[in-house]
């Protein structure tokens, strides 16, 4: 029974390889459904399967993989309490979005090479979670960042694109290196990669080599995460298809950092420092997260940095010791921001291939399904009472409160700041996408289709997220609430530090979140019910591009990173390598030429050349004869 | 012995030198053969004077060995003359310098 686990990876796996082995070969209906199929079936049996996380979960190993000393890694899963959900989710959102990208994808002519990534990723993604040591984890961890790649290059042929999928790969390689000095360094001194085995363990390291691997898993989260300083590279990586924004850059991969860190929370939460750090990271890119978002202006882009900001709330939930509300959040975030990119890639298309918010406008009256889907999403994401989001932000929010000393409470008043952004730059999206008039709507032609009706596929995909989203609150309702806490319970110790905190505060804090929410619509509505053309000053300069950080990595390291190429290329390889060559061959040549010049070809030089040479003996013959008496 | 040794030396010593000047001097290819054959015979000129200053043959031997090497040299040599001349029709030892580096 347990070794069917192995299936949830095969098929995907099988899924991928068919299609990028024959793909082009089999019809499109085909090569999708079999995509979609793949998935859907590795959904429904992760479902069935469930109970086999209950209690302390089920290993299977199926070989050894790498054996060498002490080394022994294998292909093993790890089916737990922490990793059944992950991969449930992972799954499921996963069918979805497979199934919307039928629609999607209905004219594009690589399909094959589109649902073979996408189902490869699924099988990477679902290695992270379900590996059951680093190694393979580790694998899974490149895997999915090579399927982000591909995908988020996948219109390769606009080198805007390509250079996007680069982008975020290099950046995010960043971090890998970092996970791979962990990985290393767990090795060396704990003799193991078995990640119970190292959770267990992780009491007989040295305090300072806590905080030293618990910076570098940091370190590597944060690369993948797309959080501070390494978060360049997500809303480049909009340069992708919608469904891989959906489900790569919203709902599984960048949140592999977070579950990376709750995976090792036993082991990182060893270390105070290294959990204050985190705490920090996360608070930090979610404010930064949330003033970008201000102030983009397309919609996949206020997307993608709300996602970065949403991610922020979930560092910060592992980094206040809460494993269990990060994962609460990872969950509801992955269904409602799904929904949102689904959704606008349905907005997107129904405005005509328009990205510009400020050019859509009055899409309410086009289609209510989309609308009220999105609105779904964005209530969730907004934090709107009774949504999912709502609760599992509230956690977070109450477990870095009821802390209670000055660094938590600051990290607090940065996320509830960040609530109310949130809440301001959700419904400034709502208002200026759906609301009023369309705007600028006389979309440039050319662009085939956009008058054809959306696909059943992509539309009809919206509710059961919509539901996912809005009700996900129940899965970890606070204490006082029927059924309260049923992640918390279920997930047990593997879900971190208990929040002890009092009705009355919490009461209190979903009091201040509400209002902040109340707030942030307030002023939205005030702000954007009606369209005003968007200010051009330089804060809104400086919020659209990101705060420069662009600009900045440019002068900080790509920019003397060329310069120290071009030394070395000119500098060194053409002048002192090539050059030293060039010299030396020169020197040969000259030196040549000058012995030629004795080879006369004359016959009358070489007699007289031997005549004086005989001479020149019998000379010496004679002095010597004379000389020597 | 009739002549003096010195003499014999002298004799053969002008022989060899007038030899090289024409080999030298000559651009003629046949010419230039011809101050060689002076030289050989310059100095078959001494061996033989050598031999019968001390009434031994080697010298003689030797001599005899000289003339027929220098007739077979000089059959070889004057087969590559006809077919240089052949060639670029002239008998000028300037004109073969396709050997110049």
């Amino acid at each position: 029974m347990a070794n069917l686990l192995y299936l949830l990876l095969l098929l995907p796996l099988v899924g991928g390889l068919v299609n990028a082995l024959v793909g082009m070969r089999l019809s499109r209906r085909l090569s999708g459904g079999l995509a979609v199929a793949a998935v859907g079936a590795a959904a429904a049996l992760c479902l069935w399967l469930y109970w086999l996380a209950d209690g302390q979960g089920t290993r299977v190993s199926l070989l050894a993989w790498l054996e060498s000393a002490d080394l022994r890694v294998g292909f093993g899963l790890l089916f737990d309490r922490l990793s059944a959900p992950m991969a449930l989710m992972v799954t499921a959102v996963s069918t979805l979005i497979h199934l919307y990208a039928l629609g999607y994808m209905r004219a594009e002519a690589d399909h094959a090479r589109f649902f073979a990534l996408l189902n490869l990723f699924v099988f990477a993604m679902l290695c992270i979670v379900l590996a059951d040591n680093l190694a393979l984890l580790f694998l899974g961890w490149e895997g999915v960042g090579f399927c982000s790649y591909g995908l988020i290059g996948y219109w390769y042929r606009e080198p805007k694109n390509a250079d996007a999928g680069k982008k975020a790969f290099l950046v995010t390689r960043v971090g890998d290196v970092f996970l791979a000095v962990a990985l290393l360094w767990l090795f060396a001194s704990l003799g193991t990669l078995d990640i119970d085995a190292l959770n267990a363990r992780a009491g007989a390291l040295a305090p300072a080599a806590l905080t030293g691997i618990s910076l570098l898993l940091l370190g590597g989260a944060v690369g993948k995460s797309a959080q501070l300083p390494l978060m360049t590279w997500l809303p480049d990586a909009m340069a992708g298809p919608t469904p891989v924004s959906a489900l790569i850059h919203a709902a599984t991969m960048v949140t592999a950092g977070v579950y990376l860190l709750c995976r090792l929370f036993p082991l990182v939460s060893l270390s105070a420092a290294g959990l204050q750090a985190i705490a920090l990271v996360g608070a930090l890119t979610a404010f930064y997260g949330a003033t970008c978002a201000l102030r983009q202006r397309e919609i996949k882009r206020v997307l993608a940095y709300s996602t970065m900001s949403q991610v922020g709330f979930m560092f910060l939930a592992v980094g206040v010791g809460a494993a269990s509300g990060a994962m609460f959040h990872l969950l509801t975030h992955a269904f409602f921001k799904a929904l949102l990119f689904m959704a606008a890639g349905c907005v997107i298309a129904l405005a005509g291939h328009e990205n510009d918010i400020t050019r859509m406008g009055g899409l309410r009256r086009k289609s209510p399904l989309v609308f009220w889907s999105f609105l779904a999403g964005a209530l969730c994401l907004a934090g709107v009472p009774l949504t999912g989001g709502f609760f599992s932000k509230d956690a977070i929010l109450l477990a870095a409160f009821s802390r209670g000393d000055a660094f938590h409470w600051s990290v607090y008043g940065l996320g509830a700041l960040t609530a109310l952004l949130t809440a301001l730059y959700t419904f400034r999206l709502v208002y200026l996408v759906f609301a009023g008039e369309a705007r600028g709507g006389e979309h440039p032609a050319g662009h085939a289709g956009h008058d054809q009706p959306l696909p059943r596929v992509m539309r009809w995909t919206l509710p059961p997220l919509a539901a996912l989203g809005l009700a996900g609150g129940l899965l970890n309702l606070p204490a006082g609430w029927p059924m309260a806490g049923l992640l918390d319970g279920w997930l047990g110790p593997l879900g971190g530090a208990e929040v002890r905190a009092s009705h009355a505060l919490e009461l209190t804090l979903m009091g201040v979140a509400t209002a902040l929410v109340l707030v942030g619509w307030l002023l939205a509505r005030r702000w954007y019910a009606r369209f005003r053309p968007p200010a051009q000053g330089g804060l809104d300069r400086f919020l659209l591009r990101g705060w420069m950080a662009d600009r900045a990595y440019a002068w900080l390291w790509v920019k003397p990173y060329l310069a120290v190429g071009w030394l070395l290329h000119r500098g060194v390889d053409e002048r002192l390598i090539d050059g030293g060559l060039d010299g030396a061959a020169r020197g040969i040549g000259r030196g040549g030429r000058l012995v030629a010049a004795w080879a006369t070809g004359r016959l009358s030089s070489y007699l007289t050349a031997l005549a004086l040479g005989l001479g020149a003996m019998l000379a010496y013959f004679l002095v010597r004869q004379w000389a020597g008496g | 012995m009739i002549v003096p040794f010195a003499h014999v030396l002298v004799v053969s010593a002008v022989m060899f030198v007038l030899g090289l000047g024409a080999v030298l001097l000559r651009r003629n290819l046949i010419l230039i053969l011809i101050g060689v054959e002076i030289m050989l015979n310059g100095v078959g000129l001494a061996l033989v004077g050598a031999s019968a200053l001390w009434q031994r043959a080697d010298g003689q031997v030797l001599v005899v060995f000289l003339m027929a090497l220098t007739a077979a040299e000089v059959a070889i040599s004057l087969a590559m003359v006809v077919a240089m001349k052949r060639r670029k029709g002239s008998l000028d030892a300037d004109v073969f310098r396709d050997l110049r580096g």
